[in-house]
């Protein structure tokens, strides 16, 4: 092989070996499908009803902390919530309006978090729930950045509680979020807060959004429903019935 | 132009000592680092509210630093201005080193430091900011590292296409890291100005270094500089001060005369005391009087204004990236419009943002990292030139100030 051979080779190789892999990793980009359970024919939602939710009740806070082992050290600044309850009140004293609302991952169908995961540990399933692969995460919070919901928190420190023995804890430096108890949909079961709430007010409905005869479906037809900024367009599939405001 | 280079003797105690403080702030943080990684990073002052914190302000700091090569690439690569071209060896070195030290920045940063060499590469999102931009940092050092071995073996063409290339490469490195920011839904975030605001930026903070290691280099080794060399760079920067401060006024005038982002860019100018760092790091400190300093005929063609006006130029960009970074975060994002948040077990409200002692001990350890490299490369590499000389240089300096005297102009520079 001659230098001029040599140096049109080397160019091939430098060009070529970026494409290939890039054309590799482009196709499974954005969703990906991680369970056997996840199927593209069901899409999960969550309806809540502002209408039932209890002002004072955080049940469903604590059975989700209980469930996934979610960490709680005492100072709001590394606290974790994959659902937290907030008050709010109209910026107009004379509308008065006040409410209890439920916070907690919207599982958009075009996430802002997933797009800028560097390394596709969150992502979204097949059937929706958009989710964070523990074992993946490089601990970097971009996810952090770009969820416009403030849903996303990250494990600062070790979790020492492991409430739940069937359910991983997660190390330190790794991103968090609901991911509406994917292993307990995989199993048929309900998500622990919505469990919970059916047996005190039954404002937390989860469901279908592609069969038209679920209870979600029904709920969103015969109410007026609102998602968190819509006009993001990052398609949220959590709804609220009464949540007022614009 | 035949240009002699000659590596620094490196043999005096002042030398070893400068290594060993370098050495000794690299090993602070590495160690810093490693608590880190075993206890978590609550160690930082970083919280759920504020997930990115110094490492970050430290990293798009030194990638824009790093463009002091594009600009003397660009000189002599693209407007032929040959006497800069002594210059690209050692511009060339700093930008590699810089492009190390925000990567540096951003590999300590993670949660999970120990997956950083396996998943970008076993999983990468080729949409992710977060991917492009590290693969456009690598691409830009490799890049460098040919641009080098040109410049040592003197080969003329490949020298002349990794000028441009450089010059190409450093753009898309410089929009790409403002696109981290400015492609995310964040109410002080999203613009498609900010990767422009970037490299403008960029240009003006690797400039000032530029003029800054020149001198010092030149003048500690005591070879000879001509003024003339300087002021050039110096009214070159005064022209990037101006642009970036043009595109930061538009950025934010737009933002403040749409309605719905008024009230952000009200916290953004005068919310806190970030609004500080603004107007009396970014605008003032950084931006006017450097300008002013630099355009005044008299202040702009002696050197020690020019240094003064460079220094305060690094400093005002660095205010720059602050802001780009921190206020972004600690303003909270709109859940419910026309309501407001009363009562969360969480702080919904304006944030706050305390750096850690030891955040600050990482960020000097990256210094460490990257002043060792760039000491000993002076050292052991021939990257110094032996002395800079101008074109016809009289004629230039001639027509930027007819009244000044130019041979002491060139004689003070020399002392």
């Amino acid at each position: 092989m001659d230098r001029r051979d040599f140096l049109k080779r080397s160019g091939v190789f430098l060009v070529g070996a970026p494409c290939a892999y890039v054309l590799h990793v482009l196709p499974v980009s954005g969703a990906r499908a991680s369970s056997g359970h996840a199927t593209a024919t069901r899409r999960w939602g969550m309806v809540i009803d502002l209408h039932k939710c209890l002002e004072d009740c955080t049940a469903c806070v604590e059975s989700c902390r209980h469930e996934n082992n979610v960490a709680l050290h005492g100072d709001e600044r590394w606290d974790v919530y994959w659902i937290r309850k907030v008050d709010i009140e109209s910026k107009e004293p004379a509308v008065g309006t006040e409410e209890s609302v439920p916070l907690l991952c919207n599982h958009c169908d075009d996430p802002p978090c997933a797009l800028v995961c560097p390394v596709q540990a969150t992502y979204r399933r097949d059937d929706g729930i958009v989710i964070v692969d523990h074992h993946r995460c490089i601990g970097c919070r971009y996810c952090m950045i770009a969820c416009p919901y403030n849903a996303r928190f990250f494990n600062y420190k070790e979790n020492h509680d492991w409430h739940n023995k069937n359910y991983p804890k997660r190390s330190h430096g790794v991103a968090e979020a609901c991911n509406f108890c994917a292993h307990r949909l995989d199993d048929g079961r309900l998500p622990a807060c919505v469990e919970t709430c059916q047996g005190i007010a039954g404002a937390l409905t989860i469901g279908d959004l592609n069969d038209p005869h679920s209870e979600v479906s029904r709920l969103i037809a015969d109410n007026p429903v609102k998602r968190l900024r819509e006009d993001f367009g990052t398609e949220p599939k959590v709804y609220y019935i009464g949540l007022p405001g614009r | 132009m035949d240009v002699k280079f000659k590596p620094i003797d490196g043999n005096t105690p002042r030398y070893w000592t400068l290594v060993g403080i370098l050495a000794v702030l690299a090993l602070a943080g590495a160690w810093s680092t490693w608590l880190m990684f075993k206890q978590g990073i609550y160690l930082s002052g970083m919280t759920n509210r504020v997930p990115w914190g110094l490492q970050i302000v430290m990293a798009i700091y030194y990638i824009g630093l790093s463009a002091g090569s594009l600009v003397v690439s660009g000189l002599y690569g693209i407007f032929g201005k040959a006497e800069y071209k002594p210059f690209a060896r050692m511009a060339a070195y700093l930008a590699m080193l810089f492009l190390i030290a925000g990567l540096l920045s951003i590999i300590t940063d993670q949660g999970r430091t120990d997956r950083v060499f396996i998943e970008p590469f076993s999983h990468a999102n080729p949409w992710s900011m977060f991917s492009i931009n590290p693969s456009l940092y690598i691409g830009h050092i490799t890049i460098c590292i040919i641009y080098l071995w040109a410049l040592f073996n003197e080969k003329y063409r490949l020298t002349k296409v990794a000028s441009v290339t450089v010059v190409a490469w450093a753009i898309a490195v410089h929009s790409g890291t403002g696109a981290i920011f400015a492609f995310t839904p964040r109410e002080l975030y999203t613009s498609p100005l900010l990767p422009v605001a970037f490299v403008a930026a960029a240009l003006s903070s690797g400039a000032a270094l530029m003029i800054l290691v020149i001198t010092a280099l030149f003048k500690i080794t005591k070879r000879h500089l001509d003024l003339g060399l300087i002021v050039w760079l110096g009214r070159l920067l005064a022209v990037f001060i101006v642009v970036a401060l043009y595109v930061i006024m538009i950025e934010n005038l737009h933002r403040f005369y749409l309605i719905e982002s008024r009230h952000a860019a009200m916290y953004y100018l005068f919310g806190g005391w970030h609004a500080f760092l603004f107007w009396g790091g970014l605008i003032l400190v950084g931006s006017i009087v450097p300008a002013l300093i630099l355009f005044k005929t008299k202040t702009g063609t002696s050197l020690r204004w020019i240094l003064f006006a460079s220094v305060l130029v690094v400093v005002g960009v660095w205010c720059e990236r602050y802001m780009i970074v921190i206020p972004g975060q600690t303003f909270p994002p709109e859940l419910f419009p026309g309501m407001e948040i009363v009562r969360s077990p969480l702080n919904e409200g304006i944030a706050v943002y305390n750096i850690s002692f030891l955040e600050v001990l990482q960020a000097l350890g990256v210094l460490g990292v990257i002043g060792c490299m760039f000491v000993l490369g002076l050292k052991y590499l021939p990257l110094a030139p032996a002395e800079a000389r101008t074109v016809g240089e009289s004629q230039m300096l001639k027509h930027m100030m007819p009244d000044a005297e130019v041979t002491e102009a060139a004689v003070s520079a020399e002392n």
